[in-house]
């Protein structure tokens, strides 16, 4: 009846009903509240629920039957040929995508910081990867390493890197850095934005202080830029860590986790499990394994700043 | 003595920013610009061996070709409705959220925020079987409204947390003030506060549509017929189910990529005020 009133158009203040104003608005704003509310618990609690049953079950790909199978779905990863050949290209994915786009994001926030001319177009060109469709990125990438007529391919060629005609994508180690400089490209934007963000937000007086106090621009940098930089870099670093490892696009639309699975990471697995094989449990299992694996990456890597910071939070 | 050593050293500094910033400008233009250039060279050329930077004559055929022959035009029509349908889905829900956050005090409210940025945080390939299996029960699989839906997941976290620092930084006495002159809640949310914060709905809602123009992984597994089929899914068949057509593909690569970049130039302000107040996805 209250909320009614909310939205009948009487004044909130005006009422009689007895309900105090602090009352009505909490229950005014449980309703704004309530479409996202029941949004989150249809289409993300229920399905983590539902991941983690399914992946209990074995789910007949034609009638849709469901069998509970217990833990064999996980004892299939376990025992999977693939297992350790995925977890490794998994795990070279993730570093070095990371270690590329840190490394660059770091240092083109620096340069961007800087205002000098020209540094408001490169700053926007330097945005534009953060914007510019996964699928446009996969399909330059791959006409660029053609290996008859892709621009960079052939430059390879003539260096002497690769074999006449060949494509990096056709050998292992070739593709592996192509989806991986793939993702750089991508990505470090936005490593470069929050970067650039917090350096916006250093007090100047602390570089002055600095000066004072006759500090090198390599000692401004080491004691006045990265302490400011390390708050950001916590949870970025587990920002990027969980949309790298996850992040399935561009290895499906550059190489497809070929050749020969050589970039087959986890999200490749899950996909071709129930999407190729129809395996919808056995995909579940992968979904929930790959999802604990990076809750307990996320927890060591608290543990380990809490032990560093000396117990500190 | 000592000022010219500075001098030099603040010369050095400016010259080490283009240093970085030049080449790494660079490794993100060029492709974006030899895809642009590959759309517009005649087949001749480019298919040549070695490649050539530039051509001799410059052509519009690819854009034509997939036009006029390939269907193009039904991807990018489904990639408009379906990215318009979730910007306006996602704002309804995003801001009636986000103001609630900000004005009001209700039970569970640190509940939500938090689980706001865990939904933000949580990986599409995750929970896609879930949600595959809960739209095929919806029956909503190979519709647009069950793309609708997986695009409004994906963005509306971060919707809230972005419109939630817009909201914040009107002052709650506008409100107050019109909730004393008898305006209801949401008549001071709908008169008030939404055309004030136009600005901010307006880059939120841009970032919503550029998400889900761009996104593939749902859009893969939801759209099956052809005629649903949004601008990556299609593209990303242009290149199998055919031989592999370079010069249509870059058409189609550039066709894909120059709205969400015009888009994107517009709101880069507010956008870069989203990212300096702690709200951004990536």
């Amino acid at each position: 009846m209250q909320n009614s009133s909310t939205f009948s158009g009487h004044a909130p203040h005006a009422r009689a009903d007895g309900l105090t104003a602090a009352g009505s608005r909490a229950v005014t704003g449980l309703i704004f509240v309530a479409p996202a509310v029941i949004f989150m618990v249809l289409f993300v609690a229920y399905p983590i629920w539902e991941a983690i049953r399914l992946s209990f079950v074995a789910v007949d790909a034609f009638t849709g039957a469901e069998r509970f199978v217990g833990l064999r779905n996980y004892a299939e990863i376990l025992n999977a040929p693939k297992l350790w050949p995925v977890l490794t290209n998994t795990a070279v994915w993730t570093f070095w995508s990371l270690i590329g786009q840190f490394g660059l994001g770091l240092l083109a926030a620096l340069a961007i910081n800087r205002n000098m001319p020209g540094m408001g177009a490169i700053r926007s060109i330097l945005l534009l990867p953060y914007v510019v469709p996964v699928i446009a990125l996969a399909l330059f990438w791959r006409w660029m390493l053609d290996g008859s007529f892709g621009i960079v391919a052939v430059s390879l060629q003539h260096l002497g890197l690769l074999v006449p005609d060949q494509s990096p994508l056709a050998s292992p180690e070739g593709a592996t850095w192509s989806v991986i400089l793939a993702n750089i490209w991508r990505g470090f934007p936005f490593v470069m934005i929050s970067y650039w963000a917090a350096l916006q937000s250093i007090p100047p007086e602390q570089y002055e202080a600095a000066q004072v106090d006759g500090a090198t621009s390599w000692q401004q940098f080491r004691f006045v830029t990265l302490p400011n930089l390390w708050t950001v870099t916590k949870i970025l670093f587990v920002l990027r860590f969980i949309w790298t490892i996850t992040f399935f696009d561009i290895i499906w639309l550059v190489s497809k986790g070929g050749p020969a699975g050589a970039t087959e990471h986890w999200p490749i697995w899950i996909y071709q499990e129930t999407m190729g094989f129809f395996r919808f449990g056995y995909g579940s299992a992968l979904a929930v394994t790959l999802g604990v694996m990076i809750l307990v990456a996320i927890a060591l890597y608290g543990l380990v700043l809490r032990v560093a910071s000396g117990g500190r939070p | 003595m000592k000022q010219q050593t500075m001098k030099l050293q603040a010369t050095m500094q400016r010259m080490s920013s283009y240093a970085v910033a030049l080449p790494l400008a660079a490794f993100i233009a060029l492709p974006l610009a030899w895809m642009f250039i590959s759309s517009i060279k005649p087949a001749d050329q480019l298919f040549s061996s070695p490649p050539r930077i530039l051509a001799d004559r410059w052509t519009i055929d690819w854009y034509v070709t997939v036009f006029r022959d390939s269907g193009a035009a039904v991807f990018f029509t489904n990639s408009l409705i379906v990215g318009l349908a979730s910007t306006l889905l996602c704002l309804v829900i995003g801001t009636l959220a986000a103001y609630a956050l900000t004005r009001f005090d209700f039970p569970g409210k640190s509940v939500f925020l938090i689980a706001a940025l865990v939904t933000y945080m949580f990986p599409a390939i995750v929970l896609f079987v879930p949600i595959y299996m809960i739209l095929n029960a919806l029956s909503l699989i190979d519709t647009r409204i069950g793309l609708v839906i997986c695009h409004t997941i994906l963005t509306f976290p971060f919707a809230v947390w972005m419109l939630k620092s817009f909201f914040d930084t009107l002052p709650r006495e506008i409100d107050e003030a019109a909730w004393v002159d008898g305006a209801s809640y949401l008549g001071t949310f709908v008169r008030i506060v939404l055309p004030l914060s136009l600005p901010g709905i307006f880059s939120v809602a841009i970032f919503v549509f550029v998400l889900s123009w761009n996104e593939f992984l749902f859009a893969s597994i939801v759209m099956t017929s052809t005629e649903l089929k949004t601008v990556p899914v299609g593209i990303s068949e242009f290149i199998t189910s055919f031989d592999v057509r370079w010069g249509e593909i870059m058409a189609l690569g550039t066709l894909a990529t120059v709205p969400v970049v015009v888009l994107f130039t517009f709101v880069q302000r507010y956008f870069l005020r989203g990212v300096l107040s702690g709200a951004v996805k990536g």
